[in-house]
């Protein structure tokens, strides 16, 4: 199957464009350079003299855009281009003088072509100092990636075994996996995350195909506490085809154990519980000393699972230099974006937002998170080149994703200043399929100059970047007294995870949610898991599928 | 014959210019020099992207060229559709941010 993402794909060339490179090759774009001028935040325009404004040299016009001949150097607006390409015959080409970027002027169009694109980044290497804008390489090759945890799927069909020799007492007709969790007083924050966790497949696949097995591990160590272990327990409850709600009390008790400080039966923040989860089955599991910075080599199931890499790219706003640093996460913590209103006219900062007309939106916080930042004159960084305290600007950038991105929004304030915490209740609009490309760091740093055609990083094209939602945890309430519900996607069905009830719902309840953590896997991964489902016959379409299967508390 | 010894002589474009440069193009060769107008740049592109105004024109774009189709619109096409609606969205706050940035700098300019 083709990962060709379209956007990295070279367009095809005008004719005008494949005629001037047949006559010219690369010698117009070796001489652009020295007429090209370069900023510290990545964009590039072309000054042929320093001392004057560019002027159309046929109205004499200096607003708008301004293309600059290849051939003759002669400037022209959009109006005139046209004209001066019909009278100068082969005068085809020219560039964008406030953005270096090719067009023609037969077909009034833009144009892209590699070879140019690399001139004038090139011309940012030469001008600025080492790293500039956090580019390693013009081109690289792309690394070589190690699959990760695709041997697991394997495993699958070995517990298919198990499981058709479950329990067939199940009276309801719901795909297995479905089994209410018991409140244990405030534990909704966890049933809810452990809802999400059972359909997450790397995981599911891994415990159900009795990877970690609990008499090996009782024999291994001598440490009777074993987190893993436990889990391993609830998802065999779980997948067991029982459908009577299940109380998780040993594994509550085991958490405790393992995190003192938040052992109690006050109401806790789902995503700190998840957080501590995974830290729990990589203390566990993982390479006992692995100071790998890069989580890539853990061989614990929660880093196969969850772990990719952020790229953090700090720039110095007076000579362009650019220190990048790389951050394992398990996860990302998005602001809500709250500055879009489509229908009704933009949102004035400055003015008090009308919270009705604010439609906030995954794709925007994705946004926001991978904005460039201005950091405030108080939070000036140190410049490697000019060897004092400067401006900077902080951009972020997804360099490797993980097999099951896990999504946070921080809807809980917290104010050290007023010593308050307040929920953000905004309604957040999220996909059920999400495309990760315009996040990616290669993206994020190609598009820092203008619109290149041009990969610079490592291509990531051979991880997959698209992704399937398979769990929502939704908070609803207040901050102190609130409640957790967990929406799971199974074989394209959506159910409601209440504590101990578990009802199927239609994906409008879903889509109007107040999502706090959202759990998309990627593609390959979410149909796969689809199919292997197959152990019992779906529910009848249409009505009855609305039954629930647990109530008795 | 003789009417055209009287005749004024053909205005030349690039002659009128030398004459006169407008209020406005002495305005914009100054920013320019100075390095101003970069800055105002930067500074504009970061109000708009901040206020939804860059992804309003995005959506806008978006729409047109699912309407016309990928392959039969062009730059030129696309600035014409979004500039009437693009300039008239710009909000208040931003105008006069920027507004009053250049009439500090003309003040400074002109000492």
């Amino acid at each position: 199957m083709s990962k060709q993402n379209p956007s990295y794909t070279n367009p095809k060339p005008c004719k005008h464009l494949a005629d001037y490179k047949l006559r010219h090759g690369l010698n117009g774009f070796k001489t652009l350079q020295n007429c090209l001028k370069t900023t510290p935040y990545g964009r590039t325009s072309v000054s042929k003299h320093k001392s004057e404004t560019p002027r159309c040299s046929l109205c004499f016009g200096y607003q708008g855009r301004l293309y600059f001949c290849l051939i003759c150097s002669s400037i022209t607006c959009s109006s005139h281009a046209n004209e001066h390409s019909q009278s100068h015959h082969g005068h085809e080409i020219a560039v964008d003088v406030e953005r270096a970027e090719l067009y023609c002027c037969v077909c009034r169009d833009q144009v892209y072509d590699p070879d140019f694109d690399r001139a004038v980044v090139s011309k940012h290497f030469m001008d600025m100092p080492s790293n500039v804008n956090g580019v390693e390489g013009v081109v690289e090759e792309s690394n070589k990636r190690r699959r990760l945890g695709l041997g697991l799927e394997l495993e699958w069909k070995r517990s298919k075994r198990l499981i058709s020799m479950a329990d067939r007492r199940a009276k309801s007709i719901f795909p297995l996996g479905l089994r209410g969790l018991n409140n244990l007083g405030n534990t909704c924050f966890m049933n809810s995350v452990l809802q999400a966790l059972f359909h997450a497949p790397p995981l599911r696949n891994y415990f159900l195909s009795d990877r970690h097995n609990r008499q090996s591990c009782r024999r291994r160590s001598s440490d009777r506490l074993c987190l893993p272990c436990d889990i391993d327990v609830i998802f065999s409850a779980v997948f067991s085809g029982d459908r009577t709600p299940y109380s998780p009390a040993r594994f509550l008790y085991s958490w405790w154990q393992h995190s003192e400080n938040l052992a109690s039966y006050e109401q806790q923040d789902a995503h700190e519980f998840f957080i501590s989860m995974l830290d729990q089955i990589h203390v566990k599991e993982g390479k006992s000393g692995n100071q790998d910075k890069d989580n890539r080599d853990c061989q614990c199931i929660a880093h196969k699972a969850f772990s990719g890499l952020l790229r953090s790219d700090v720039t110095c706003t007076t000579c362009g230099f650019t220190s990048t640093t790389y951050d394992p996460c398990v996860d990302i913590s998005l602001n809500l974006d709250m500055s879009f209103c489509p229908s009704t006219g933009m949102t004035n900062r400055t003015t008090k937002p009308n919270e009705n007309a604010i439609i906030s939106t995954l794709l925007g916080c994705l946004d926001l998170f991978t904005r460039p930042e201005k950091l405030g004159p108080d939070q000036k960084l140190y410049c490697q080149n000019c060897q004092e305290r400067r401006n900077s600007l902080k951009q972020m950038s997804i360099r490797r994703l993980p097999i099951v991105l896990c999504l946070h929004i921080k809807r809980f304030e917290h104010s050290t200043i007023r010593k308050m915490s307040r929920k953000i209740d905004q309604y957040l609009q999220f996909p059920f399929s999400l495309d990760m490309t315009p996040y990616l760091s290669s993206s994020i740093v190609r598009n820092r100059f203008g619109n290149r055609i041009f990969t610079f990083e490592g291509d990531e094209s051979e991880t997959c970047t698209e992704f399937e939602v398979f769990a929502v945890v939704t908070h609803s309430g207040m901050l102190e007294s609130g409640h957790y519900v967990t929406y799971v996607r199974v074989r394209n069905r959506w159910y409601k995870c209440d504590d101990a009830w578990i009802t199927e719902v239609d994906e409008g309840v879903v889509r109007a949610s107040q999502c706090y953590l959202m759990y998309y896997v990627q593609k390959g991964f979410y149909y796969k898991a689809s199919e292997d489902l197959s152990c019992l016959p779906m529910s009848p379409p249409g009505g009855e599928s609305y039954l629930p299967i647990a109530g008795c508390c | 014959m003789r009417p055209s010894v009287n005749r004024p002589p053909t205005p030349d474009a690039r002659l009128d210019r030398e004459k006169e440069p407008s209020v406005l193009e002495i305005i914009n060769i100054k920013l320019i020099e100075s390095g101003e107008k970069e800055r105002l740049m930067e500074l504009l592109r970061e109000r708009l992207i901040e206020c939804g105004w860059k992804d309003e024109m995005k959506a806008l774009c978006r729409a047109f060229v699912k309407k016309k189709g990928r392959n039969n619109v062009t730059v030129d096409d696309l600035v014409h559709v979004i500039m009437p609606k693009g300039r008239a969205s710009i909000p208040d706050s931003v105008k006069a941010e920027l507004l009053q940035r250049i009439r500090t700098f003309l003040v400074s300019a002109a000492v």
